[in-house]
């Protein structure tokens, strides 16, 4: 038992260490001597890993200060929209445009409508169209995150948005939406398509980035993403090499920039969602009570689970293994990824340092030619021909493992957030269950 | 209200008939099997674009008109609306028009869209139901662009101020004793709709109904941890209330009920009985397993962003940054081989949750 404890506080203490030598807001070291058996102490340190988890509140963080975009406001329609197109091609990812309009530094969604997504003609789809067939996944994967900068969707929403206009929708495009599992959303796609809508529409559009697996635990997982404008500047050079990085300073946790969202009710919709569950009876008589327990059954079924607006209690779920397996697996891809970006930095590396080795022995014996033309008297052969000769190996690109980072520390966080939940809830039951142990 | 029984027409001028249709699944046509809808889903975000699209109307519009998307089932039976939009049209006292063209158009780009969701009839923001309607209705109904050989389905949703936010759903048939008089007449059967959420969107609902009481009518979303309070804090007063129930029951100043009283005990038998060690043992073996994994995805987050650093540090000590320099070019080797270190080190991470699974 004892052991089990200090497990817990080593783990965080060493968790803690960490953040302090990177500068991130230091918690305070929990004293060992203070970690007794009471559930405070052992609760306080995973919550103070969890302070990584919300970083961007609103107006604190100074990223959002130059935005020319700092809240958004959804309305019920546009989430409901992107819930129900997200649900419905989960595990495909699915994509649209978000319309409304803007309003000073803030940002109203009232509208959303999905794009198409383009399928693959049929001659090659003969042979790819089996859905059971992981190639075909990751196409339509690919197709789907394409869809929001292919040439065929930007007809499709102007025709769109100029039907919309005809019907008082706030026919404005701000934006577009993705859906994703697992946080796994950071990708040169994701990015591509919103530096296409932030170069195009005036720079003021977002991303919107529904999480379909993370949403069916209970709570909706909604968050709303730009690019920072040093990201955009480097985007538009489309130069990620080591010298440029250093030059713009660029890290990754600077390439998004995340907005506050706030949800925004019409008075219509406002007025129809308080008629909508059946008020109780004021004064319940002996008629109102179920005659037997067959009927309070049905009644339960007919009544309080149907209803749209029921209370939910998914979030109470104690399950952790789907979670923690599908993270770890994750965050392995985004390793192997990233061990696959160094092995290209040092390959190149590697063939820069010959050719320069080369070009040294080349420079050389050339010095040495003309040293013994010198001698000759005849007249010396220049010395910047190697330039002709040789030619130096391009270097990769580090946009790549700039993402790489940004996933890791999404998934990260996403850790923290749901172990800070988990064993809270995890205390209680275990509170409940043996009463008197805490 | 069991059998067809006609019910006298609620507007006198109007050439149409209110009745009630029997539930049991008796055809209405004579001959032909019924293909006629029962029971009807409306999913949320299609009453919510509806109640949005009544808020925009034009100012001089008592109503508005769009069309239902959706699913059908194979019999016909089951009618599932999912999405709906807009169509403009204007009504004056002798006439009416629905741009015909518009709602062709889109239909076409929603189907784009989403392929699976057919035309199944067509909504207004009011509940009357009168000779446009009826005209609308056949539109709708008719064969080649519309609906048939399924009857339309037509949902009404009031949106008068002052008085309730209340949906009816509508089949058709025709009716009429001439050609003429036939294609502005039809009659109107009432079918029991009910509105079906998924569970995705429950989530979404919590969210949308949090902001119903307050003020401004807005909702920040809330983070994991504060859905997970507001669910505890929900749970705990459910329970102040079941027992302030109780209580006042067994201080007789409630009415007591035995199927309440049964259903309680039944719930309360249902807390497992296990063995204190057993608890502690899952306990900590499923804390572990998460606080482990917290600190290998922190680790590997770290080590990442010591490689990307070391990547783009390297270079940062040399005075130069030109490429040609044989000092440079050892030192940024050198940020290269620390990096490679990391990778290395993350390698024993990758053995962690790997090692995990394995036990599990």
């Amino acid at each position: 038992m004892k052991a089990e404890w200090e497990f817990v506080v080593k783990v965080t203490a060493t968790g803690a260490n960490i953040y302090r030598r990177y500068q991130l807001p230091p918690p305070p070291l929990l004293d060992p001597a203070t970690a007794d058996h009471s559930t405070y102490s052992t609760l306080r340190p995973i919550q103070l890993t969890s302070t990584g988890k919300q970083p961007i509140m609103a107006n604190t963080d100074p990223k959002l200060a130059d935005s020319p975009v700092r809240t958004l406001q959804l309305s019920a329609l546009v989430v409901m929209r992107i819930i129900k197109h997200s649900t419905t091609s989960f595990p495909t990812p699915a994509t649209g445009m978000l319309v409304g309009m803007d309003v000073g530094t803030a940002l109203e969604v009232t509208n959303s409508f999905p794009f198409p997504v383009s399928t693959p003609d049929t001659q090659a789809g003969q042979v790819a169209m089996n859905p059971a067939d992981p190639y075909y996944q990751a196409d339509q994967a690919a197709l789907a995150l394409a869809a929001p900068r292919a040439k065929g969707s930007a007809t499709y929403s102007a025709e769109m948005l100029k039907y919309l206009r005809e019907v008082n929708v706030d026919a404005q495009g701000v934006g577009w939406y993705m859906s994703c599992s697992m946080g796994n959303f950071v990708s040169a796609a994701f990015i591509e398509n919103q530096a296409f809508y932030q170069r195009q529409t005036d720079e003021r559009s977002v991303a919107l980035v529904f999480d379909v697996s993370r949403t069916s635990q209970g709570s909706l997982n909604l968050h709303a993403y730009r690019l920072s404008p040093a990201f955009v500047a480097a985007m538009k050079e489309n130069k990620f090499t080591t010298e440029s990085l250093q030059k713009s300073n660029l890290r990754y946790q600077d390439i998004l920039i995340e907005l506050p969202i706030t949800i925004h009710n019409s008075h219509l919709l406002t007025s129809f969602l308080h008629q909508l569950p059946t008020p109780p009876p004021s004064a319940p008589t002996a008629k109102d009570f179920p005659a037997s327990l067959a009927e309070l059954r049905a009644d339960a079924q007919t009544h309080i689970a149907s209803n749209p607006l029921a209370p939910n209690y998914d979030t109470l779920d104690l399950a952790i293994d789907p979670f923690l397996e599908k993270t770890s697996d994750l965050l392995l891809e985004s390793i192997e990824a990233h061990t696959q970006e160094q092995n290209n930095a040092s390959y190149y590396q590697r063939s820069l340092g010959r050719e320069q080795a080369k070009i040294k022995a080349w420079q050389e014996k050339r010095k040495a030619e003309n040293a013994l033309r010198a001698q000759q008297k005849q007249p010396a052969l220049p010395e910047d021909e190697w330039q002709k000769l040789f030619k130096l190996p391009t270097e990769p690109s580090r946009l790549e493992s700039l993402l790489i980072g940004r996933q890791v520390e999404q998934y990260a966080r996403q850790v923290d957030g749901f172990s800070a939940m988990v064993s809270g809830k995890m205390f209680g039951v275990k509170g409940g269950l043996v009463p008197g142990e805490m | 209200m069991g059998d067809a029984t006609a019910a006298p027409p609620t507007n006198p001028s109007s050439s149409f008939l209110h009745l009630a249709r029997p539930l049991a699944p008796a055809p209405i046509a004579t001959t032909a099997p019924s293909t006629a809808p029962l029971n009807i889903a409306v999913q949320p975000q299609a009453l919510i674009s509806i109640l949005d699209h009544a808020s925009r109307r034009p100012a001089d519009q008592d109503r508005v008109i769009g069309t239902l998307l959706g699913t059908r089932s194979d019999d016909g039976t089951e009618v599932e609306i999912k999405n709906c939009y807009a169509v403009p049209h204007t009504e004056t006292h002798e006439q009416v028009e629905v741009d015909m063209d518009y709602q062709k158009r889109m239909l076409e780009l929603h189907l784009r869209a989403s392929p699976k969701e057919v035309l199944l009839g067509w909504y207004a923001t009011s509940s009357d139901l009168n000779t446009f309607s009826a005209l609308i209705q056949n539109f709708y109904s008719q064969q080649g662009d519309g609906t048939f050989p399924h009857p339309a389905v037509h949902l009404t949703v009031s949106t008068a101020p002052g008085t309730d936010v209340a949906a009816h759903t509508y089949i058709s048939a025709p009716i009429g004793t001439t050609p003429e008089r036939a294609a502005d007449s039809c009659l109107f059967l009432p079918v029991p709709h009910e509105i079906r959420y998924g569970e995705a969107e429950k989530s979404g609902l919590e969210i949308i109904a949090g902001a119903r009481d307050r003020e401004d009518r807005s909702q920040p979303l809330h983070t994991d941890i504060e859905t997970l309070e507001r669910a505890v804090e929900q749970v705990l007063e459910m329970l102040e209330r079941v027992s302030n129930y109780v209580s006042n029951v067994l201080d007789e100043e409630a009415e007591p009920s035995a199927a309440l009283g049964q259903f309680l005990l039944n719930t309360l038998s249902l807390q497992p009985k296990v063995e204190p060690e057993e608890i502690e043992r899952d306990f900590n073996s499923h804390i572990q397993d998460v606080l482990l994994v917290s600190y290998l995805a922190n680790t590997i987050r770290t080590q990442i962003d010591l490689s990307n650093r070391l990547a783009t540090a390297a270079l940062t000590m040399g005075p130069e940054t030109g490429s040609g320099d044989g000092k440079n070019d050892g030192e940024r080797k050198q940020g290269h081989g620390q990096g490679q270190r990391g990778g290395r080190d993350r390698g024993h991470g990758q053995a962690g949750p790997g090692g995990r699974r394995g036990e599990q």
